[in-house]
C-alpha cells in the first residue's frame, strides 16, 4: 500500500495507466444486483402453512411434531432475517465510513491516499448507488489534482449525465467541469458550460473564478480584472480561503499589463492566504511569477508548509459541491 | 412554524409510544410462537398471526423511512441556506410517527441548528439538551448535540454548560468536519475566559483546520487567534493572522460580533485596502480618540451584524459557497 502510495506521488505528473484507470472503475463499481431473498422467506411461510394444514388431518403426534417443527422453522426464519439485516447495516455502514473517510482525505489534501481509497473502493461492485455516486464525484477532484483533466471530464459528463443531483451538488459539479475545460483548452466546450453556470446562478463565486482563469489562459487580463474587481466581495464570501485563487489570477493580470506595483500587492495577498507553490500547482501560469515578486512571510513554524519546496498537494479543480457545512 | 415546546413534547410522546409498540409488537410476536404448544393453535394459526404483525411492522418501518428522508432532506436544506424550507420539513417529520427515536433526534437537531442560526440561542440550547437526554441513536447526533450546546450556552454567556458540554467530546473520535467545530466553539470559549496560553498552544495546526472551515468561520477563529498572539507577545502571528482576517471578512462586522477583536486593530494607522476591511481599522483610530470601542460596536456595528448574517442565512447563494470553495 505505502509502496504503491510512494509510486503515485513520485509520478504525480505521469500517472501510470493501470491507476485510477477511468473506464475499469465506472465498469467495475456498478452495484450488483443483490439477491432479495424475500421470496425465500414467504415460500418458507408457506411451507409452514401448508404443512400445518396438512398435519391438521393426521393423529395426535404428528401435530405436535410439526407444530414443534414449525415452531423450530419460524424462529430460525427469525434469527436468518435478524443475522442478514445486521449484516447488511454492517456492511453499509463500512461504506459510509469509507467515503467519509475519502472526503476527509480529499479536504485535507491527502491526495495520494484518497486516490488509494478511491481506487479501492471503486473496483469492486458498491453497496448502494449513492456511495458510488460520491465517490466518483471525488475520483473527478482526485483527477484534477493529478491534472489528468481529460479523465476528470470523462466522470464528470458522466455523473451529469446519469444522476440527479440536488442544485447546490450539480452547480458545484458544473463548475468542476468547466474548470477542467478551461484547463484542457477546450475553450468552446467552456464557453458553453460557463453561460449554462451563468443561467443557473449568475452570482456564483466558483463561476467568477473560472471566468476570470479562461479570460487570463487566453490573453484577456483586463477582462479578467474587471470580474475581479467588480466581484470580490462575492468572491470573500463564497470562496472562503480560495480567494487566494482570485488574488493570485488578478496578480499575474496586472503582470501581464505591466502594472508592476499592483501585482506585486496582488501577488502578496494571494500567498497570505495560500503557500504560492500551491497557487502554482493550481494555475500554472501564475508560476512566471515566482522570481519576479515577493511573496509574504508566514511565521517560522509555517515556514516548511510554505517553503517552494513542500510539496502541496492540491488540485487546480479542488471545487468540492455538496460539502456539509455549519452555519 | 413549530415552537420548541411543541417540538419537545412530540418527541417524548412518540419516543415513548414507538419503544411500547415495539415491545408490544415482539411481545405478540413470542406469543404468536409458543401458540405452537397450545391446543388454541388448531383454531388460531400462528403462521398467519406472525404474518399479521410483520405486515404491521413493515408498514410502520415504511413510515419510519420516510421519517427518515425527511430528517435527511431538511440537513441538505440547511447546508444550502434554505432555512424556511428545512423548518417546514422539519415540522413535518416531527409530526409524523416513526419507530426510530434516532430519526427523531436528528429532525430534533436540526431544529436547533436552525435556532442557532436564528440566534435564538435559548431555544437552540434547550432542544440540545432535549437529544442529549434521550441517551440513545447515533454517536455522530450526540456528538453534534454537545457542538451546538456549548456553541448555543457560549452566546448565553454560560462558560461553565459550554465547558460541560465541550468536555465531553474529548472521549470520542470526531471526523474532520466535528474537529473544525470543535476547533471554533473552543476558541471562543477559551478567549472568553482568557485562557490565551491554551489559545495558542498548537497555533499552526490551528490555523492550518481553520483554513478549512467556511469564509466566516475560518475569519473568526484566525482573528481569535490573532487575538492570543497579541496577547502572548507573538507578534508575527499576530499581524499575519489579522492581515489574513483583512482579505477574507468585513472587519467591522466580524468586531460587531466580536468586540473583543477591536483591540486588534486599535492603535492602528486606517489602511486603504479591500472594501471594508480598512473600516474597523479606521473606525477603531477614531475611538482612541473619542470613546470606548465596546460602547460603539455594542450599537450600530452590532445591529449591522445581526442583518447580515440573517440575509446570509436565508439567501440561497449562501450554499455556493461550500460548493464553489
Amino acid at each position: 500500500m505505502r509502496g504503491r502510495a510512494g509510486t503515485l506521488v513520485g509520478s504525480m505528473d505521469q500517472p501510470s495507466h493501470q491507476f485510477l484507470d477511468i473506464a475499469r472503475l465506472l465498469e467495475a463499481s456498478q452495484p450488483r444486483p443483490r439477491q432479495s431473498w424475500f421470496w425465500y422467506g414467504v415460500a418458507g411461510f408457506a411451507f409452514v402453512i401448508l404443512t400445518s394444514s396438512w398435519a391438521a388431518k393426521g393423529t395426535q403426534e404428528t401435530q405436535l411434531i410439526v407444530r414443534l417443527l414449525g415452531f423450530l422453522v419460524m424462529l430460525g426464519l427469525f434469527v436468518v432475517m435478524i443475522v442478514i439485516n445486521m449484516r447488511s447495516v454492517k456492511e453499509q455502514r463500512a461504506e459510509t465510513q469509507r467515503i467519509e473517510a475519502i472526503e476527509e482525505l480529499v479536504q485535507l489534501r491527502k491526495w495520494d491516499q484518497a486516490a488509494m481509497m478511491l481506487d479501492g473502493m471503486l473496483s469492486r461492485p458498491t453497496r448502494t448507488m449513492g456511495a458510488r455516486l460520491q465517490a466518483l464525484v471525488y475520483l473527478a477532484s482526485v483527477l484534477g489534482r493529478y491534472h489528468r483533466f481529460e479523465d476528470a471530464i470523462a466522470v464528470q459528463d458522466y455523473l451529469l449525465e446519469h444522476a440527479q443531483f440536488d442544485p447546490a451538488t450539480g452547480h458545484g459539479l458544473r463548475l468542476m467541469r468547466a474548470m477542467a475545460l478551461v484547463h484542457e483548452d477546450h475553450l468552446f466546450d467552456a464557453d458553453k458550460a460557463i453561460s449554462e453556470l451563468r443561467r443557473e446562478n449568475a452570482e456564483s463565486a466558483g463561476l467568477a473564478l473560472v471566468e476570470m482563469y479562461r479570460d487570463v489562459r487566453t490573453g484577456h487580463p483586463a477582462e479578467a480584472l474587471d470580474i475581479f474587481n467588480t466581484r470580490l466581495p462575492q468572491l470573500r464570501a463564497q470562496l472562503g480561503m480560495r480567494v487566494a485563487d482570485a488574488y493570485g489570477l488578478a496578480a499575474r493580470c496586472h503582470d501581464l499589463l505591466s502594472q508592476e506595483a499592483e501585482a506585486a500587492a496582488a501577488f502578496a495577498k494571494a500567498t497570505l492566504l495560500a503557500p504560492a507553490v500551491e497557487l502554482f500547482r493550481r494555475y500554472p501560469e501564475l508560476a512566471a511569477m515566482k522570481d519576479k515578486y515577493k511573496a509574504t512571510e508566514a511565521p517560522k513554524e509555517l515556514s516548511a508548509m510554505y517553503s517552494p519546496a513542500a510539496d502541496h498537494q492540491g488540485p487546480a479543480s479542488e471545487i468540492l459541491p455538496g460539502q456539509a457545512r455549519w452555519t | 412554524m413549530i415552537s420548541v415546546q411543541e417540538a419537545i413534547s412530540r418527541f417524548r410522546r412518540d419516543s415513548t409510544m414507538s419503544a411500547v409498540l415495539k415491545f408490544a409488537l415482539g411481545a405478540a410476536a413470542l406469543v404468536a410462537l409458543s401458540l405452537h404448544f397450545f391446543p388454541i393453535s388448531k383454531t388460531i394459526d400462528p403462521t398467519w398471526v406472525l404474518m399479521g404483525l410483520g405486515v404491521v411492522w413493515v408498514t410502520l418501518w415504511i413510515r419510519t423511512v420516510k421519517g427518515s428522508r425527511m430528517a435527511a432532506e431538511s440537513s441538505t436544506l440547511i447546508a444550502s441556506g434554505r432555512l424556511d424550507q428545512a423548518e417546514v420539513q422539519i415540522e413535518l417529520s416531527l409530526r409524523a410517527f416513526s419507530m426510530s427515536k434516532s430519526v427523531k433526534s436528528m429532525s430534533l437537531l436540526n431544529l436547533a441548528l436552525i435556532r442557532l442560526a436564528q440566534k435564538r440561542w435559548a431555544d437552540s440550547a434547550l432542544l440540545c439538551q432535549e437529544v442529549l437526554l434521550a441517551q440513545r441513536g447515533p454517536e455522530s447526533i450526540a456528538k453534534s448535540s454537545r457542538l451546538l450546546l456549548a456553541d448555543a450556552l457560549l452566546e448565553l454567556g454560560d462558560l461553565r454548560g459550554a465547558h460541560e458540554a465541550l468536555s465531553g467530546l474529548y472521549n470520542h473520535r470526531l471526523t474532520l468536519g466535528e474537529a473544525l467545530n470543535l476547533l471554533r466553539v473552543q476558541t471562543d470559549y477559551l478567549v472568553r475566559v482568557e485562557a490565551w496560553g491554551h489559545l495558542v498552544q498548537g497555533i499552526e495546526t490551528k490555523v492550518q483546520m481553520a483554513d478549512l472551515m467556511p469564509a466566516g468561520n475560518s475569519a473568526r477563529t484566525q482573528a481569535l487567534l490573532a487575538l492570543g498572539a497579541k496577547k502572548t507577545g507573538r507578534a508575527d502571528w499576530a499581524s499575519w493572522l489579522r492581515r489574513r482576517v483583512e482579505l477574507l471578512v468585513d472587519t467591522t462586522e466580524l468586531a460587531g460580533e466580536r468586540p473583543i477583536l477591536w483591540e486588534l486593530w486599535r492603535m492602528e494607522e486606517p489602511k486603504p485596502a479591500e472594501p471594508g476591511a480598512g473600516a474597523a481599522a479606521g473606525l477603531a483610530a477614531g475611538l482612541a480618540v473619542g470613546g470606548t470601542v465596546a460602547e460603539v460596536t455594542d450599537g450600530a456595528a452590532g445591529r449591522a451584524v445581526t442583518q447580515s448574517s440573517d440575509k446570509a442565512a436565508g439567501d440561497p447563494a449562501a450554499g455556493d459557497g461550500a460548493a464553489g470553495s
